[in-house]
Order: C-alpha cells, then structure tokens, then sequence
C-alpha cells in the first residue's frame, strides 16, 4: 500500500512538477490562489509566519495588510519586544555616551605608565637623546653623574640591547628592570586578580563547572564589584546561559564588543517579535546593501567599528528606508562607520599637510594614554584613497555596468575628500578644508567647480541618486530580495520608473513592487532560498517559540555562514537565494532544525502545547504556512509508519525538509 | 551491474543504521591501484598586492612609487630610512630570490620549499579583462571566461570524467559554501566545519536522506544527496584519528582559518577520499590602508597554512599541485594613506612535488610610467589561463582545454612543471 502511495506521489509530481517550482518555470505572469497570495505576502514581507499569521492577513486583507507594514508607524509595536531589548543597554545610547562607557579602562601599558615615570620627566632633552641614541660614551656619562635613584629609574626603561653596549652598568641596568618589572606585576595583580584572589577553590569549582542555579547562587553571594571582576575572568561558555552575567563579563575584557553583541541579539529579537516585520526586513536588506564590517581595523584602535555600527543601523539606516534613497545614501556616507570602513577618514588631496585639528596629537587611545591619535605612525605620504569613490558607484548606487570609468572613481573620491571623522574618540563626521582638493572636477559628464569644498561631495550624492542607472540598480535588487533571483525585467523598469518619478522614494517603488502581477505570481511561489538568517528566524517563528536570551541564535546564524555584521567586503552577502545553497549549509539547517525542536537551543523555550497531539501532515501544514510537497509527505509517512511519532520529532524533520529552506 | 557509487549509497545507508560503518568503504571510493592527482586552488579575495609578495626590489622606481610601503632590500645595510625599518620589523628581512625579485619577509615559511625548489613564482599574471571590481573580477576569474557567459567555474570544467567509481568528494571546496570556480556539472561539495556531517539520530537521517532524493526541488535535492553521500565517506573518515606528521601541526595553527582548511583537506586526502580538485580560499587582502602591518599578518597566515600543508602531506606531495590566484593587483605607486587601491598585473605562486620551482617565471614588464597598464598598474604578461592551462594539462592529465576555457588559446607551456 505504502508503495502504492509513492508512486501515486511521483506520477503526480510529473504532471505537476513545473507548477510546484513555479522558479524553474518562471511564470510571472500566473496569479497565485487566494490562500498561496497571504503565504507568499508573509514570506516575503516577514520573516515567516508566526502562528495565527495567516489568519491574520486573511482577516485584513493582503492588500491592506502591505500597506500597513508600508507604514510601521500604523502598527502597535509588540510590547513582549521592548522587554527583550531592555537589558541590551547599548541599543539606547549615543556615540558620545557610548564611547565614554564602552571603552576599555584596564590596560597594562596605562598601568606601567602610571606607575613608572616616563624618561622625560626624568632627564633633560638632550640627556635623554645621550642615553637613547647616542654613543655608549655619552650614555655612560650621563648615568654616572645621576644620583643612584634616578638612575634606577632611567635604566628601568633602557632596553637589554642597549644595555650590551653600556657595560658599566649592564648589571644595574639588569636589576632596575627586574624591579621594576615585578613591581609592575604586583601591582598589575593588585588592579586585576586572578580567580583565585577573589574565591576560595570550591567557589572556583563552582564558577567553572556548576550549573545555572548554583552560579547565580554564588554570584549573588558575591558583593556587586567582585560580580563583575569574577564574571570577567570566566570563559565565557562558562556563562553562555546566564545572559546578564555573560554580559557583565563580557564588559569587563572587551566593552566595545558588548554593543555589537547587543545589536546582534536585538537584531535577532527584532526579527523574531516586532510586529512592523516589513521593516526589519528593510534594515536588514539596507544594512548589507550599505555593508560594514564590524572587524575593519582603524587607527590601531581595537573594535572601534564594533562600537560605531549599532549607530550606523539606527542613525543612518533605519530611518530611511521607507524614505528617499538619496537621504539613505547621504546618511551612510556622512556615518563614521562607513568613513572608516571605506577609509574615506583619510582620504586627502595629495598636497595636504600635517596640520589642523586632523594632525596626529597626543591622548588616550584604547586606554593606553599619551597615544599618538590617529595613528599615523607608519605614514608620510599623504593623499586620495580610491576605496569609498568605487564602492559608492559599484555597490551603493550605478552597479558595476552603471558606466562610470576609472577617471570617474578618481573624480569622485576627489570631491569626498575632507568627508572625515573627528577621532577615535570623537566619531562624528567633519568637513576637514585642510584635506580637501578644491580642483575642478567631472564627473560622469557634470562639471563640478573649483573651489567647492564640502559642498562637492553633496553634488555627487546628487548625481548619483538621481543617475538612471541607480533607479534601475536598485530596482532589480529589491525586486531580487522580494521576487525572484532573477527578477523579470519589466518589474525591474516599472519599478525604476517610480523610483524616478519620485525623486527615489523607496515606499513607492516598494509599492510598485508588492502590487505588481508579479509579486504574487506562481513565478515567484517558493523562488528564494532563505539566507541562514532567515530560515533560523523563521524557524524560531514557525515554532512559536519563546526566546529569551539569542546569545546561541546569534552562533547558530554564523555557523550556518553569516555572521552577523561581519562581512569582511563591501559587497556583503548574497541578495540571491541560490548562494546560500550549499552541501554543509543543508547539513547545518538540519542539525540546528534537529537542536531546535528538541529544546536544545539555550535560550529558546518551545511551546509544547503548539503541536501537541498533531499527526506530521499538519504539523507540516502548521510550520511550512502551506502543504509541503507530495514527496516530502510520502518520506514521512514512509519514514515515521510505526515508529516514533512525537511531536518534536517531526517537526524537526520539517524545518529541515527542502520545502523549508525556501521562502 | 551496480556502480560503485550506486552500491556506495545504498550500502552505507544499512550500515550507517547499524551504527557501524568501515572505513574500507571510503577507500572503495578512490580508483584502485591508480594514482590520484589532486589540484588545490587557493584565492586570495580582495585583490592581493603582488608588488609587496614578490617585490622586484632591485628597481630604482620600485622605491620612487612606494617610499612608505616598499619592501627594503634583502641584503646590505641595515636600512636607516624609517618606514623600511618598520617594514623590516614587521615583515623581517626579504628574502632574496635570484637577485631581481625578494620574497616578502613574513613569509618565511615557504622559503624552504623555494629551497627544495618546490615553489615557483610567475610574475605579472593577470585577467585581460581590465575590471577593477573585486566582483567582476572574481567572477571572470572563477569562472574562466568573459560575459559571465558561463554559470559554471573553470575546476568543474577541468574535472576528468567521474566515471563509475568516483568518490562524492572528488571535489571539495573548503567553505561554507562551493566557490564560483568549482561550481558546475560534476558534483562538488561546500566542506566548511566537516563537524557538520554527522547527524546524531540515525532515523532523522535516513527520512531527511530520502526527503531530499525524492524532493521536485532540483537545487535543493542536488544539494542535499552530495550532503548525505559526503556524510558517509567524512563520518567514516573522522572515526579514525588523525595528527599532522612531520611537525606541521604548529604551522597550521599559525594558517588561521586557512590552516584550518588545508588540515582538514590533507586529512581528506591522507584518507584517500578520492580528491581530485580542492577550492580554499584567504581573504582580507584589500589593503586601501595601513598595508604593512596588515599584510605581514596575512602574509603570516597565508604562507604558515601552505607550508604546513606541503610538510604535512610529505611524499604525498608528489602528486599534489597547489596554484594561487587573486582577481587583480594593485597600484604600483602607494595611496595617500601607506595603502594601495585598485590596480591590474598581480602573480600567482606554484608549490607542489611536481612543480619546477625555485625559479620566477613570467615575463616581467616593468614599472616605469609607459610600461605600467593605463599609465598606474602593473601590466599583465601572462594570462592566468596559461598558467592554469599548463596544471590542468601537465597535472590533471586534461588535453581537451576548450570546454575549460572557451575561445581562448593558451600560450606557450612556462615549463612549470617537470615531466
């Protein structure tokens, strides 16, 4: 009988399979049944279907319901959300606030600094250049007429190379370091104990290995100072379940990466529990449309960009992209994220010198006082940096056939010198005159005057945003995000016509988009591939899962290759659905689909009253949003025929069944 | 009569439900008796700077258009400029390789291999096409063609005919997900934390296994068969335990994640997992500024991993090629922030027991003004299909290079290889 059923199921995928994978047949032109239109509009518009979604958009209306998630601003936002991102504090604060608080404070160079007296406070100049560079005789001199204490301490800071070439006081010099160094780690122990300072080793044991209740019964124990140096000195696996503790520890060895840990999860909760779900979309797709890395190197100031990129998302792409796209592209390209991720921070006309408020000065950098910020050190010529004019065109606005030549780039980068940030420790933009180039400049064709200064920066933006190749560039990657990886053309060219027509509204051409023919056509049923994102927020979703903490979402979502707000080139991951398709991410979305609907994700709790007593055809119903394939049915059926039938079992095979990996 | 891979499949999955799964049956995979050449492409995304890898530090103008970058000299004084000091100490000193070109100091660990002359260098390798984006130049390169013509890569083209007993891993791309260059007809399978390829409930497994071969989903289905066949051969494989010889294990760990790569694939081909084309790649090599400190960390990393695994592999060498390649150089005169931007020429490197090494191949252009590609980068002299077309031929045994790379035409063999 069994065996009856299978190839009933293959005759009937011959007769039909074109119209199942509408993408291989690409039949745009081919309206959806009512019920398949409130399935595509909520994969496309969400990310995926919550329980009780469906009947939702169906009460509403498809066609009001986009409109609503068109204005976010209509819709209560879901209060059980403000709750999740409470304790990510970081979220809600501004760079200035940020930096002062999420910088670290506990450095070993400071400490050293502060503890031992730099050589010129100790010798005049020119002794000091005697005894650093000068010849051994001078050196000597200049030792011997100091008195025994002093001497200690100029010795302290001579290197042992030094000392070979000073052999009157190569013993001293020996012994002032050894004191000075076991000084130095006293009172480095003094300012940062060890575990075993703080507890007594059963404590330890516990701390190291115990499980959640007995380590919050221990930290409560703890006076609040000691939490916090305790929580800094454990792995942080060791805390992985414990969220504010994780946090607190994770704030003591590295601060700036608190708050993009913080953006990671929130991004997650956002995804998962914010009822204006079209817009978490949009900041999603507009983020890695406008791509940074939160590991770019600046300055020599470690994970300053982990600091800037919450800002960059809230500030410069959030509120805008149900706006203009030039004010999109002129908010990130003012932003300190994407001057430093693109170097446009330092880009200068070539005859620019060393002056001004940009030249390097002295300060604290990453704690380590008396710096050199920025850290120039390795340079001396001074000049254009190509980075951010490429980019701008290739990837933000004209595409890479959008015409625009070499000279172009040069042009470009040109008119956005001076676009800078203020420092490290002062990341807000700045027109700096003094790096500017005041020359002439063309274009793609627009002559853009001498002497201009920040103004021919603006033009450009100007020029770009209105370019017919950005209305038609930006057009077809919208229309692959929520059609189809490769979208029909004549979508593609209504939708530039808006996007013209409206001075680049992106609501609009949005709209143009959601009420085309071929948004809810059998050519777009099923086209895309979930990007890991994706398919493990809407695997969340589908479950009705509760998520308390998104610490082990976040691992999960960069195991299966996306780590969050670390994509290393400007180009950031792939907009189309086919590149997420691979042999080790098909194993990974089963083995986290097997996790989660077992309950061993830390963090995600599952509803076991959602699919209690349900048979496999509609717990497969209930997670895909629709029937899943004949085929997948009859594996099943096959599968599961007398064995083990619970629940979560199924509904892991489910979330890990083909029909789930596409949206 | 079954094929091999037929029985593979259907064998495995009884034996995989019995929780027992010999290791000989992996090893049925590679072709008996016969040896297996393997060919190992690695691509430096972001465009590396081929002038500070193999720097030609016996020209005057080198020095002119990279007072802050330039590599100092391998031999002579110790440098009393500042900036060369400081690439001194980052990098360490050059290594001299016939009196023309130095090696960059950071990467020492390769410089045994030159020694052994199991590494060869060919200058001013590049695209024709003159694209100064990282994408389309990825993507010409990847795919070996023009036009994006072809939505396949140049190594799935270049793969002999799989024949009956081929193994599911006979390519593998060492990612998250299969590169551009070895996507195509023949099966090729994304490798990234080979962890991943094990399922703990062995009825999950068989459902999802069946889920996936019968599914109308061409792409997904395609996917998800190599995943289950490559679980097989991977799970049996990773029962038994595996150290580096030789001493390599310190040098992978200084590769970073390509260390960790070229670990996991030369336990794959230790293990016989039948291999013919591997795929791994570095990136970050797109150094607008601070080039020095970061190039001689990637340098570091780069040339740690290759060299472990030439050390790992031992004898095995001798049937191994390993090529490099990245989409295009960079400037040749340094940037306004001690970086470089988007250039042309860069060079690719050839290590391996078959390669003729110690020597720099290529034709070398020059760096003065007129001789320089649009007046700024350096020209290229040799087409990066001539080089692969010589591996493809000499090493992969393929005579028939006009499917791998339509209307083009090699030029004459450099001699990279002995015979």
């Amino acid at each position: 009988m069994k065996r009856l059923v299978l190839t009933f199921a293959t005759t009937a995928l011959l007769l039909t399979g074109a119209a199942l994978l509408g993408h291989a047949s690409g039949a745009f032109d081919q309206r959806l049944s009512p019920d398949r239109q409130i399935v595509q509009t909520l994969n496309r518009l969400t990310f995926g279907a919550r329980p009780g979604d469906v009947e939702e958009v169906h009460r509403v209306g498809v066609a009001k319901w986009i409109q609503l998630q068109l204005h976010p601003d209509q819709i209560a936002e879901n209060p059980v959300l403000d709750a999740k991102l409470k304790p990510l504090e970081s979220l809600r604060m501004n760079l200035p606030e940020l930096v002062k608080d999420y910088t670290p404070q506990n450095n070993v160079n400071m400490m050293i600094q502060q503890i031992i007296q730099p050589l010129n406070a100790l010798l005049s100049n020119d002794d000091m250049r005697k005894v650093q560079i000068g010849t051994a005789e001078e050196r000597t001199a200049v030792l011997k007429a100091l008195d025994p204490d002093k001497r200690r301490q100029v010795l302290a800071t001579l290197s042992p190379a030094v000392l070979e070439h000073t052999p009157e006081f190569k013993k001293e010099g020996e012994e002032a370091r050894k004191v000075r160094d076991e000084e130095v780690q006293k009172e480095n122990r003094r300012r940062n104990p060890q575990l075993a300072d703080l507890l007594n080793p059963d404590q330890i044991a516990v701390a190291r290995s115990g499980n959640r209740e007995q380590i919050e019964a221990l930290f409560a124990y703890l006076d609040p100072d000691k939490r916090a140096q305790v929580a800094g000195l454990l792995p942080q696996t060791a805390l992985a379940s414990i969220p504010e503790l994780r946090r607190a520890g994770q704030f003591r060895r590295a601060p700036r990466q608190v708050a993009s840990e913080d953006l990671k999860e929130a991004k997650i909760f956002r995804a998962v529990y914010s009822n204006r779900q079209l817009e978490e979309v949009l900041v999603d797709f507009w983020y890695n449309h406008f791509n940074v890395d939160q590991d770019k190197n600046v300055a020599q100031v470690q994970n300053l960009v982990h600091l800037l990129i919450g800002s960059y998302e809230r500030d410069a792409i959030r509120p805008h992209v149900l706006g203009k796209f030039k004010d999109l592209l002129l908010a990130t390209s003012r932003h300190p994220a994407m001057l430093y991720y693109l170097d446009n921070w330092e880009s200068m006309a070539p005859d620019s010198f060393n002056v001004g408020p940009f030249a390097p000065r002295r300060g604290t950098v990453n704690g380590v006082a008396n710096s050199l910020i920025p850290a120039f050190g390795l340079q001396q010529a001074r000049g254009l940096n190509e980075n951010y004019g490429r980019e701008v065109m290739e990837l933000h606005t004209l595409g890479v056939k959008g015409g625009y030549t070499q000279e172009d780039v040069i042009n470009v980068a040109r008119c956005f010198t001076g676009w800078t940030v203020r420092d490290p420790e002062n990341p807000e933009f700045v027109f700096a005159p003094f790096m500017h180039d005041f020359g002439e400049k063309t274009v793609l064709g627009h002559k853009i005057a001498a002497g201009g200064g920040e103004q021919d920066g603006l033009q450009v933006i100007d020029i770009l945003a209105h370019h017919p190749s950005t209305a038609k560039f930006i057009s077809r990657e919208l229309a692959q995000r929520f059609v189809a990886d490769d979208p029909p053309q004549a979508l593609v060219d209504r939708m530039a016509q808006t996007f013209t027509k409206t001075d680049g509204d992106l609501r609009a051409v949005l709209d143009t988009l959601f009420t085309s023919p071929e948004f809810l056509s059998e050519g777009a049923w099923q086209s895309k591939v979930k990007s890991p994102f994706e398919m493990v927020v809407s695997a969340v979703r589908a479950l009705g899962s509760d998520a308390s903490d998104a610490y082990t979402l976040v691992q999960k979502v960069s195991d299966l290759g996306e780590p969050l707000y670390n994509k290393l080139e400007p180009t950031g991951y792939a907009n189309t659905g086919e590149g997420w398709l691979s042999t080790v991410g098909v194993m990974g979305r089963m083995n986290f689909s097997a996790a989660l609907a077992s309950g061993l994700v830390p963090g995600v709790k599952l509803d076991p009253a959602r699919l209690a007593g349900k048979d496999e055809p509609s717990i497969a119903r209930d997670l895909l949003g629709r029937d899943p394939s004949p085929q997948t049915q009859a594996a099943l059926e096959a599968g599961l025929g007398g064995k083990d039938k619970a629940p979560p079992f199924i509904a892991s095979l489910v979330l890990g069944s083909p029909d789930f990996q596409r949206r | 009569m079954l094929s091999r891979r037929i029985f593979l499949r259907n064998s495995s999955l009884v034996m995989a439900g019995m929780g027992a799964f010999p290791s000989w049956l992996a090893r049925a995979a590679s072709a008996d008796g016969k040896k297996r050449k393997t060919l190992v492409v690695i691509f430096q995304r972001g465009a590396a700077d081929g002038l500070n890898i193999v720097a030609p530090f016996a020209e005057k103008r080198y020095r002119e258009l990279r007072p802050t970058l330039g590599i100092a000299p391998p031999a002579g004084p110790a440098p009393t400029n500042v900036n060369n000091a400081i690439n001194v100490a980052l990098n360490g000193q050059a290594i001299d390789l016939d009196g023309k070109f130095a090696l960059n100091g950071a990467m020492q660990p390769l410089k045994a291999l030159w020694d052994k002359q199991q590494f060869a260098i060919v200058e001013a390798t590049g695209s024709p096409d003159s694209s100064r984006s990282h994408f389309d130049a990825q993507d010409y390169m990847e795919s070996g063609t023009s036009g994006k013509t072809l939505g396949d890569g140049w190594l799935n083209r270049a793969l002999p005919d799989p024949g009956p007993d081929a193994s599911p891993l006979r390519a593998v791309s060492m990612g998250n997900q299969v590169s551009r260059t070895l996507r195509g007809a023949h099966e090729a399978i994304a490798l990234g934390d080979s962890q991943q390829f094990n399922m703990g409930n062995q009825d999950a497994s068989s459902i999802l296994e069946s889920m996936y071969a019968a599914t109308p989903d061409a792409s997904l289905g395609r996917t998800g068969k190599d995943a289950f066949e490559a679980m097989k051969v991977i799970q049996s494989i990773n029962r038994s335990p595996y150290t580096p010889q030789n001493g390599a294990q310190p040098q992978y760990a200084q590769g970073g994640e390509l260390g960790r790569n070229l670990q996991q694939l030369a336990k794959l081909i230790k293990a016989e997992a039948g291999i013919q084309a591997a795929f791994a790649e570095i990136g970050g090599w797109d150094v607008h500024q601070n080039e020095t400190a970061q190039m001689a960390n990637l340098l570091r990393q780069f040339s740690s991993a290759m060299a472990a695994f030439c050390t790992d592999m031992g004898d095995k060498m001798e049937d191994i090629v390993l090529v490099t390649m990245s989409e295009f150089g960079r400037t040749a005169e340094e940037n306004g922030n001690a970086g470089t931007d988007h250039g042309h020429g860069s060079l690719m490197m050839v290590l391996g027991g078959p390669v003729k090494g110690g020597k720099v191949y290529g034709q070398w252009p020059g760096l003065e003004k007129e001789q320089l590609f649009e007046g700024r980068d350096l020209a290229v002299t040799t087409d990066f299909r001539s080089v692969l077309s010589e591996l493809i031929r000499g090493h992969l045994g393929q005579s028939d290079l006009g499917p791998v790379f339509p209307g083009f035409k090699p030029s004459d063999p450099l001699g990279l290889l002995r015979t």
